[in-house]
């Protein structure tokens, strides 16, 4: 439908740069329904260990992951910069992702993400399904799938 | 006018009237000269009729006329009951279910016309005396050259009074309407013009058209309405309304009898129509359009015009046929009351804080006080409340297992083995939830102990036992749980055949199997695909059961237990949550995180000095009362950080699951509290330990401990 609209102009989807360590990361707005600050987490034992805990938000209970634990880059460190991002997923519900600080939101249209950079690198796991350029700078897009678990049928 | 608002309330009297007439059905077989039964079973399948009727399930109100008849022969003696005869009736029912699934699913009952089974029911009609049963029979044969006949004469009667015979063939088109005919001619359909006549004394003649027009609705698109459907739908005709449809069936007779179906219907005209039928005053111009080639594409613009309305209207429709399920409860107005009352309650404490808060400050020390009495009053107003929204959702089990009796009869026939099913506590009641849930679990628990259980009558006679076998259902309260008992009197569980089955599949070595107790060797039962059936029948031995059941009840919160003695019979214990989504729960401290404990699960709490902690095969127990109980040690457990030294006395926790015991260690007790249960989310739901969470009045989130699972 796009295409018949405006040739020339092509499709852009917005992104919310959070930044985790010292990388960027960009998640897809849509999927995003809210952002809060930091708050108690509530271990829950036996959990992944890229579980930190559970949250009460407005009453729902939301489970939080630690997108620097799943991917390995060692453990969450705790700012004032700290937030909590808020998905809501079709098939897994509402989840939290931490994230060190929450930047800006950006569009980005399909010819400024690159989609072959990160096929090469990590054999296995890949959390990202591209890298943005805005600018100067170069943010990876979350595969949001790879990131929060598949439901685990027990 | 749309019959789909009385939908639900069709689906739930007719469920009703089926297990009525099943109940009935099975006390007729064994009374076959009770009267009372028998004018119960008549009424029931009298409504039956009415309402699939008047909702217009043709298929249905068809089946359920012939019982009708038939029950209507037993009650004046004409026809003697026999079993074969309930068989048939069972059969009816099944088929009627099947319709009534059918609606429950696609709002419509679906195409089966069940002939075998009408056919069946007429056989008996035509067995009996002959006067009254040929009633059935005879409508349709009598009705249908009367028509023919009328059909003849009618051809040469062709007036314009909408009234009269044929006015199908006197309609006046548009343009539009008559392209249409075409286009449909065109593609291959048949066109076919109806003149129906309802009764003089109809009074719901929008009514009567509409499922005139529902019935036609399933040979193909009715094109034109006359008058237009909305002065049909007003009523604004007189006794007769005309209607042309295309249909791709050559069936004018099937057409003919479905309309005739609807009640209150007089007679039916149809025939065959054409276009130029209707546009012999516009002849001419067409054959102009004809010659001139550029306004051809006029009429190939309307033809995906028309195309695209009636690809349009085809979704819509379909989404009118989503699946309607009875998501409702019948409550008792009592209960009603009752939360009414509460309510009341509820603004009365409101208020009265109101006018606390809105007090002078001048005693502070009073006001505090008065406001802590308010805070009690409205805590037990909603305890009360709570427990009177929970009573709502109860239903007693009885809805769920009323149908098992008709079942083990089935079955008892089937497998050659007499056997009679008693319940008791049908009444109990459970969370609606549950109750819908519980069905396929205890079905499947029945049908193994109908299949394995009881065994053949000479097996039976040998072991000195009655030839009838027993199988029973037992539903009561305890505590918070309801416990179901599903068991029989039959040979019970050889634990030898299933430890030898273990070995062999590999389950277990035989070193190990040594040393199993009997019920970790009944536990292998509920082992995935562990079936003891020599053979492989359609009740059951497809390895497909007890951890379905296991997992089934599980999955509502509750757990099964078995016992089983050789030669006496075997039973399973279900044990159900009363209750899904409120709690009481006692809070207890581990370290500085928060747990709950259900309340319903335990015991006692005791104070024990670690020196009298016990050693049984290195693990620590306490010995209580003559109990001889399992320490757990939920710190350990739950990955809490270790303490830096062990106190003298230990907090314990007793908690109880069935006749099991065990103790939990915890750092504080914090009191008891009402919680409302909520998910941990999807993602990490798989936790066996933790059943859910909660949140605390301070926004806190404290987890709640799955007592089950640790015992």
């Amino acid at each position: 439908m796009a295409n018949e609209l405006d040739m020339t102009e092509e499709e852009k989807v917005q992104y919310i740069v959070v930044k985790i360590g010292s990388e960027q990361y960009g998640i897809n707005i849509s999927l995003v329904d809210n952002i809060v600050r930091m708050q108690k987490i509530t271990r829950v034992p036996k959990a992944p260990a890229y579980y930190p805990g559970i949250i009460n938000l407005r009453g729902e209970i939301v489970p939080v992951m630690s997108a620097r634990n799943k991917m390995g880059l060692g453990e969450d460190v705790i700012t004032n910069q700290s937030r909590i991002i808020i998905l809501k997923l079709e098939v897994q519900g509402l989840v939290g992702i931490l994230v060190d600080e929450v930047k800006e939101v950006i569009s980005l249209g399909e010819s400024e993400i690159d989609r072959s950079a990160q096929n090469s690198k990590r054999q296995g796991n890949t959390y990202i399904n591209g890298i943005g350029k805005s600018g100067d700078e170069l943010i990876s897009i979350f595969e949001i799938n790879s990131i929060v678990d598949e439901v685990a049928v027990s | 006018m749309d019959v789909s608002q009385y939908l639900d309330i069709f689906i739930d009297e007719t469920s009703e009237h089926i297990q009525a007439l099943s109940d009935n059905i099975m006390i007729l077989e064994n009374e076959p000269e009770n009267k009372d039964t028998i004018n119960e079973i008549f009424r029931a399948a009298h409504s039956l009729k009415g309402m699939a009727g008047t909702m217009g399930f043709k298929r249905m109100q068809h089946l359920t006329h012939d019982m009708e008849n038939v029950f209507s022969e037993v009650r004046n003696d004409n026809i003697k009951v026999n079993s074969e005869m309930i068989d048939l009736l069972f059969n009816c029912l099944d088929a009627i279910e099947a319709y009534l699934d059918n609606v429950k699913s696609t709002s419509d009952e679906g195409t089966e016309d069940n002939e075998v089974l009408i056919k069946k029911l007429n056989a008996y009609l035509d067995g009996s005396a002959g006067d009254g049963g040929s009633d059935d029979s005879g409508d349709s044969a009598e009705a249908a050259p009367e028509e023919t006949a009328e059909e003849a004469v009618e051809e040469s009667t062709d007036s314009e009074d909408p009234n009269g015979k044929d006015h199908y063939k006197a309609l006046k088109l548009d343009e539009n309407d008559i392209s249409k005919i075409r286009e449909a001619a065109e593609s291959g359909l048949n066109i076919y013009g109806l003149t129906i006549h309802v009764q003089k004394e109809c009074l719901l003649k929008a009514a009567r058209a509409f499922l005139v027009f529902k019935a036609l609705e399933d040979f193909g698109e009715i094109l034109h309405y006359d008058p237009s459907s909305s002065d049909i739908e007003d009523e604004k005709f007189d006794l007769a309304f005309s209607c042309i449809i295309s249909s791709d069936s050559t069936d004018i007779e099937a057409m003919k009898s479905a309309v005739g179906a609807v009640s209150e219907i007089e007679s039916v005209d149809i025939g065959k129509v054409t276009a130029e039928m209707y546009e012999k005053p516009v002849e001419e111009v067409p054959k102009e359009e004809a010659k001139t080639e550029a306004p051809a594409p006029a009429p190939a613009a309307e033809k995906p015009a028309a195309k695209a309305s009636q690809k349009s209207s085809a979704p819509a429709k379909k989404a009118a046929n989503k699946p309607v399920t009875a998501r409702t409860v019948r409550v008792d107005i009592e209960k009603l009351d009752a939360l009414m009352n509460q309510v009341s309650e509820l603004i009365i404490a409101k208020n009265s804080i109101v006018s606390i808060s809105s007090m002078d400050t001048s005693g502070a020390e009073y006001d505090s006080q008065s406001l802590h009495e308010q805070i009690e009053y409205l805590e037990r107003i909603t305890t009360n409340l709570h427990e009177s929204v929970m009573k709502v959702r109860m239903v007693p089990i009885e809805s769920t297992v009323n149908k098992f009796p008709r079942m083990i009869r089935d079955l008892s026939r089937k497998l050659n083995k007499p056997m009679e099913l008693v319940m008791t506590g049908e009444e109990t009641e459970l969370d609606r939830t549950v109750v819908d849930q519980i069905g396929d679990p205890l079905q499947h628990l029945l049908r193994n102990s109908a299949d394995h259980g009881i065994e053949s009558p000479e097996v039976r006679k040998a072991a000195g036992k009655p030839e009838e076998g027993s199988i029973f259902l037992n539903a009561f309260q305890e505590g918070n749980n309801v416990i179901i008992q599903v068991g029989d009197d039959g040979g019970g569980i050889d634990t030898e055949k299933v430890l030898n089955k273990a070995i062999e599949r590999g389950l277990v070595s035989e070193e190990e199997a040594e040393n199993l107790s009997q019920k970790e060797i009944i536990d292998f039962l509920f082992m995935p695909s562990f079936s003891m059936a020599k053979q492989i029948t359609d009740i059951s031995g497809r390895g497909v059961g007890l951890d379905v059941v296991k997992s089934n009840i599980e999955a509502l919160g509750g757990d099964v237990e078995v016992k089983s003695t050789l030669g006496q019979g075997s039973t399973f214990t279900v044990r159900l949550p009363l209750t899904l989504a409120i709690i009481q729960a006692l809070m207890v401290e581990i370290r500085d995180e928060k747990y709950a404990i259900a309340l319903g699960s335990i015991m006692n709490i005791e104070d024990i000095s670690i020196n009298d902690i016990k050693y049984v095969e290195a693990k620590e127990v306490i010995h209580l009362r003559g109990l001889v109980i399992p320490i757990i040690r939920l710190d350990q457990l739950l990955d809490c950080e270790p303490r830096e030294e062990e106190p003298e006395n230990l907090t314990v926790v007793v908690v109880k699951k069935g006749d099991s015991y065990a103790g939990l260690v915890v750092d504080n007790l914090m009191g008891q509290q009402e919680i409302v249960i909520k998910s941990l989310g999807k993602v990490i739901e798989n936790n066996k330990l933790i059943s859910g969470a909660t949140i605390l009045g301070d926004g806190e989130v404290a987890l709640i401990i799955d007592v089950n699972t640790l015992i």
